[in-house]
């Protein structure tokens, strides 16, 4: 037994014969060993991680309470950045715009992500086909998307009719409200399919049989659909909601390519003011401001998630 | 850590782990209606795929005068400018070398720190977990112009290898947590055989879990692959030369540099999108599989 203790953990055993019952030593060793092996096994990703995100954050934070020019750091300005976007109408317009967009995506893209991962998951003719063409959006870039929907958009050449419908011309990217409307079906059109994938995983976690016991008691299909699936998927779909909150508040890329938060700012979020306050006015300090503003929003709906998955445990 | 966040924080929890037995639908087959709602869906879908392949199979004047989703006079001139007169193939053949070499070092760091906490008690665990949990919070935004700095400092700007570290940092989180589900799904009675058999912790992580891993390694390697290739906020900040761009940035460059043509720019974005779609056909399957298997546990 002392021999197995002091083996190295890929050696063979030296000799089985003498040993006692096996179980004893082995979860003995195991204990032993475990202080060092799973930490091992666990720093490269731990370090990489805090070298590359925590590390990051950190100099946000420090970036956002000093004055900047251009890349150089200079005097402390304690809140004066965060009051200029808390502290005017203006940064509260912004994190308006933001929720709309948010909750619009939202609403929109998790009911069709419900529902087709329900249709999608029922046998049908074609069906993967079917699969792969609803699903297709997911492989496509937020830059691409928006170069496609801005041609499919367009009022002049694109095949939709636009240049005269009803008589009149549509430009949707050139009308505050509709170029908002737009954004959000892009955003869903990009981000359904994702969450779509991750609705019809759960669902071929439901039992087989909960559905035959209830359909031999008479329920409804809807019924079923109300009673036995969701709650058995409504972990993921919270989950999903949540992915899919933090993916709409912090897009850059798709706002940028497709509207440029125009026209006339109806469509300037956060998330771009962020990006474009750093990249093309290269004011750091303020721009970090506005990302730890989203840093915050985004650990309010996080620690929702990870006390859902709590609590979710102890069932 | 960039805004595409998308599936870092999935992990998808649905229980219990009881799999559907073949052969024995639960459902009815679908109806009429539900083949209307999956037409409809899937016309959604493609729609915007669709008129840009008709665009770029029309001649440069056909463009804008021939509105219609057939051409009337197609040509495959587009497709010869991308192919042969652009930077289009380099920059596919970086994202290629760029999102694989993220992939795979990805997979192995967070399938060893996936093994580590799901199948072993230690302090600092639940700590680890929580901290790898919330730099998934991060805005990808928030950390760019640190990033820029760390990467210039490092000398690891422009290079490949500073993407691939970056984005190995940004994919590991998500990784990790879809494979401790898939891993604890496991049973750990194999291991135990193994461990009495007197095989080391290496050994069996190699020959006895890889194996049955294998599945939710596919899949989780195909979600962290089109993020990696879908993401622009990288790529243009850890980038400045022209041969080291990745797709999506070559794409939005080569619109600015040429005006709007949208012929040639439909062209590239079908010979840039079509690999993506290749692999997802191929793959559909075993994604939703390997998902489903790791969403058993949370």
């Amino acid at each position: 037994m002392t021999m197995s203790l002091t083996t190295p953990p890929t050696a063979p055993p030296p000799s089985r014969a003498p040993r006692p019952p096996a179980t004893v030593p082995a979860t003995r060793r195991r204990s032993l060993r475990s202080s060092r092996l799973p930490l091992a096994l666990l720093a490269p990703a731990v370090a990489l991680v805090a070298l590359v995100s925590v590390f990051p954050i950190l100099f946000a934070l420090n970036l956002s309470v000093h004055e900047t020019r251009y890349t150089q750091v200079g005097d402390l300005v304690g809140l004066q950045h965060y009051l200029s976007v808390l502290g005017t109408a203006q940064g509260w317009a912004m994190i308006g715009r933001s929720m709309v967009y948010v909750v619009g995506s939202l609403v929109l893209a998790l009911p069709l992500a419900v529902g087709l991962a329900h249709l999608l998951d029922r046998p049908a003719r074609l069906r993967r086909v079917f699969r792969v063409l609803i699903l297709m959006p997911w492989v496509i870039s937020q830059t691409v998307a928006a170069l496609l929907w801005r041609w499919l958009l367009n009022p002049d050449y694109g095949p939709l009719g636009l240049g005269s419908l009803g008589g009149q011309r549509v430009d949707v990217l050139a009308d505050p409200v509709l170029a908002m409307v737009a954004l959000v079906l892009v955003n869903v059109w990009l981000s359904y399919p994702l969450a779509t994938i991750l609705v019809l995983a759960a669902l071929q976690g439901v039992p087989a049989e909960l559905h035959e016991a209830a359909e031999v008691d008479g329920a409804t299909a809807f019924r079923r659909f109300r009673s036995v699936t969701l709650p058995m998927i409504a972990p993921t779909v919270f989950v999903v909601a949540i992915m899919l909150t933090l993916l709409y508040f912090n897009m850059v890329t798709l706002v940028l390519t497709f509207t440029g938060g125009g026209p006339f700012s109806a469509t300037q979020l956060v998330s771009l003011e962020a990006y474009q306050q750093s990249f093309s006015y290269f004011n750091l300090g303020l721009g970090a401001a506005y990302s730890v503003i989203l840093f915050v929003f985004n650990v309010v709906f996080g620690l929702a998630y990870i006390r859902m998955l709590r609590g979710d445990r102890d069932v | 850590m960039s805004e595409t966040t998308t599936a870092r924080v999935v992990a998808p929890v649905a229980r219990p782990a009881a799999r559907r037995v073949p052969g024995r639908g639960r459902h009815k087959p679908a109806g009429p209606l539900a083949y209307v709602g999956l037409v409809a869906a899937s016309a959604f879908a493609v729609l915007p795929l669709l008129w840009a392949v008709s665009t770029s199979l029309k001649s440069k004047g056909a463009v804008l005068s021939d509105g219609g989703w057939v051409p009337a006079a197609p040509t495959l001139q587009n497709y010869a400018t991308v192919l042969f007169d652009s930077q289009v193939p380099r920059y596919l053949l970086n994202s290629i070398v760029v999102a694989g070499g993220s992939v795979a070092l990805t997979i192995v760091l967070a399938l060893l720190g996936a093994y580590a906490t799901a199948r072993f008690q230690f302090r600092g665990r639940d700590a680890s977990l929580f901290l790898i949990l919330m730099t998934s919070m991060i805005p990808g935004i928030a950390i760019l112009v640190p990033l820029y700095f760390l990467a210039v400092r490092t000398g690891l700007y422009d290079t490949y290898l500073g993407m691939i570290v970056v984005y190995t940092a940004w994919q590991v989180p998500t990784v990790l947590w879809m494979l401790r589900g898939f891993l604890q799904s496991i049973p750990a009675s194999l291991e135990e055989a193994g461990r009495i058999d007197g095989a080391g912790d290496l050994r069996i992580m190699v020959q006895l879990v890889l194996p049955l891993a294998k599945p939710g390694i596919a899949a989780a390697s195909v979600v962290a692959f089109v993020a990696v290739w879908n993401d622009f906020l990288i790529a243009s900040t850890m980038v400045s030369s022209d041969h080291k761009r990745l797709v999506s940035v070559g794409l939005y460059n080569y619109l600015s540099q040429y005006g709007i043509e949208w012929g040639q720019l439909t062209a590239a974005v079908v010979v840039t999108v079509v690999p993506m779609i290749l692999l997802f056909v191929l793959m559909e399957k075993r994604i939703v599989s390997g998902l489903s298997a790791g969403a058993t546990k949370g």
